[in-house]
């Protein structure tokens, strides 16, 4: 089996945002109105002279347990046998459901309007049709040919990592089993599949 | 890992979801509740009628809220289908969709064979002619046969209703106010309280008859202990929302209790007054109707500022 997930260091994202862009012409996401399938978080942490700026990319966790799959009426959120939580478009009828169940933010809402904006937008190549509530899919149509997320493809800093939690050998099991890596909120029993390496600069 | 915590509300679902929970919750409950009268208590085809007519108008009200605010309005049609039971039945909007679909069916089937006798509705043009079909009168009959079987099977999906206007939002495992089943209950016993509210007043204002006093009486005790039940679990969350400092409950503790709103207009006006009101009417009773209809429409403006605040004051705990 695979079991597919990320792993992101924050010690190592510079903030660029190149990992918001390269998603967003990826998966034309609505850049217009400032909503993102993934997104970084910038803060400044400490106070006067003592202050640390600080990165933390965000996306959906594709959890193992993932509340806005359960509360989904229509069934048009699904997980895939390899664990990316998918969204299907036109199954969706945009109740928000899943945008109230989700604990990390992951969803935004893709109206008809944000359709013809996104034809404007981009052009020939828009290939939205439905309205629906939206999220990131780790590149699941790259991730099929082989290829990695494109947030991961474009991440100067390296912070994101891609791999397959069920393959031993695989750098970012390692750094799961070994807790260097550790998921985001794991009280809410949604057994994320996203990541994080602690700052070790933080003091927040 | 070690994040920091913003403890930030909603902006999705506001006052249009809580109409949405409003007027399902109390347009289920007063058809559950005028069937079982009929079934039960008194023969009461008034009630039954108007009961009927006032939930069929308050559920399509309320779900029409839910669907102006769809993004897609076309795949409403997956929740629509029966089979949705068996593909989600893990989702509580697939469940209140087809409780909601059923109860409006047979509480029309119902309240058949009066409508065929009533001369109110025999006058109207349209309607009035659609009871005088033969199938309709055949249909009517198989009713009659079949009534109280028709009758449970709407107060079954009625309280269907009820109940999934608060397993609705429990089900969001990130807001604590949501996620606890003291919102079931809280949302059951507040749509059965608004929905006896709002049947006394029908029978106070529009069809007062003295042979009704034991329905009256009834009606005043059963929302005296469903008042004091709600109480109960408005102080368990005045207890439970006290947790730590920094926390989304304490987050929600703060919106709520430090509101006037919340406070006074709901549970002063919507739930102590009425009490008061009802406690004298039940011990000592009123020389007037107007305490009673008084109390009855504090309970209403109550059961919707419950949900009103309730939506807006769900705290999630948002890292950065």
């Amino acid at each position: 089996m695979t079991r597919y997930a990320m792993v992101i260091d924050l010690n190592t994202c510079v903030g660029c945002n190149a990992c918001m862009a390269a998603c967003a012409m990826e998966n034309q996401t609505p850049v217009w109105k400032n909503q993102w399938r993934t997104w970084v978080h910038d803060k400044e942490i400490g106070t006067a002279d003592d202050i640390t700026r600080r990165f933390f990319p965000r996306l959906c966790n594709h959890c193992d347990n993932p509340p806005c799959m359960t509360v989904c009426p229509t069934g048009a959120t699904y997980r895939m046998d390899s664990g990316i939580v998918m969204v299907d478009d036109a199954r969706c009828m945009g109740c928000g459901a899943c945008a109230m169940a989700c604990p990390y933010k992951a969803r935004y809402p893709i109206t008809y309007d944000d359709i013809d904006k996104g034809e404007e937008f981009f052009g020939h190549d828009a290939w939205r049709k439905h309205p629906s509530v939206d999220k990131c899919d780790f590149c699941a149509h790259r991730v099929a040919k082989g290829e990695k997320p494109a947030c991961v493809e474009t991440c100067v800093g390296s912070a994101r990592m891609f791999g397959d939690l069920d393959d031993p050998n695989d750098p970012i099991t390692k750094l799961v089993k070994s807790s260097i890596a550790r998921p985001l909120m794991s009280y809410m029993g949604t057994h994320p599949n996203v990541y994080y390496i602690d700052d070790l600069k933080r003091k927040g | 890992m070690d994040v920091t915590m913003s403890y930030v509300t909603q902006d999705w679902w506001t006052w249009w979801f809580a109409i949405y929970l409003f007027f399902g919750g109390m347009g289920a409950a007063i058809m559950a509740v005028a069937f079982l009268t009929d079934m039960y208590l008194k023969r009461h085809p008034n009630l039954v009628i108007w009961g009927m007519i006032s939930s069929i108008v308050m559920l399509s009200l309320g779900s029409g809220m839910l669907f102006l605010h769809l993004l897609d309005h076309i795949a409403v049609i997956h929740v629509l289908n029966p089979m949705v039971l068996l593909n989600k039945p893990d989702a509580w909007i697939a469940w209140g969709t087809q409780f909601i679909t059923w109860m409006m069916v047979w509480g029309v089937l119902y309240p058949l064979p009066y409508l065929i006798e009533s001369r109110f509705f025999l006058g109207f043009p349209l309607v009035g002619g659609i009871l005088r079909w033969s199938i309709v009168k055949k249909v009517a009959a198989v009713c009659e046969r079949y009534h109280k079987l028709l009758g449970w099977l709407a107060t079954i999906n009625g309280i269907g209703v009820a109940v999934y206007t608060g397993l609705l939002i429990q089900s969001f495992p990130a807001v604590p106010l949501w996620h606890n089943p003291g919102v079931p209950v809280l949302f059951t016993v507040s749509a059965f309280s608004t929905a006896i509210a709002f049947l006394l007043v029908m029978l106070n204002v529009f069809f007062y008859d003295s042979e009704d006093h034991k329905i009256h009486v009834f009606y005043e005790r059963t929302d005296l202990i469903l008042i004091s039940a709600e109480l109960v679990v408005i102080f368990s969350f005045f207890q439970y929302l006290q947790v730590g400092e920094e926390s989304a409950a304490s987050a929600s503790f703060k919106l709520l209790f430090t509101d006037p709103g919340w406070l006074i207009g709901f549970i002063g006006f919507g739930l102590i007054v009425p009490f008061l009101l009802e406690l004298k009417g039940v011990i000592k009773g009123w020389s007037t109707r107007i305490p009673i209809i008084t109390a009855s429409l504090l309970v209403m403006m109550g059961g919707y500022l419950l949900r009103h605040y309730f939506m807006y004051s769900g705290v999630y705990s948002h890292p950065w």
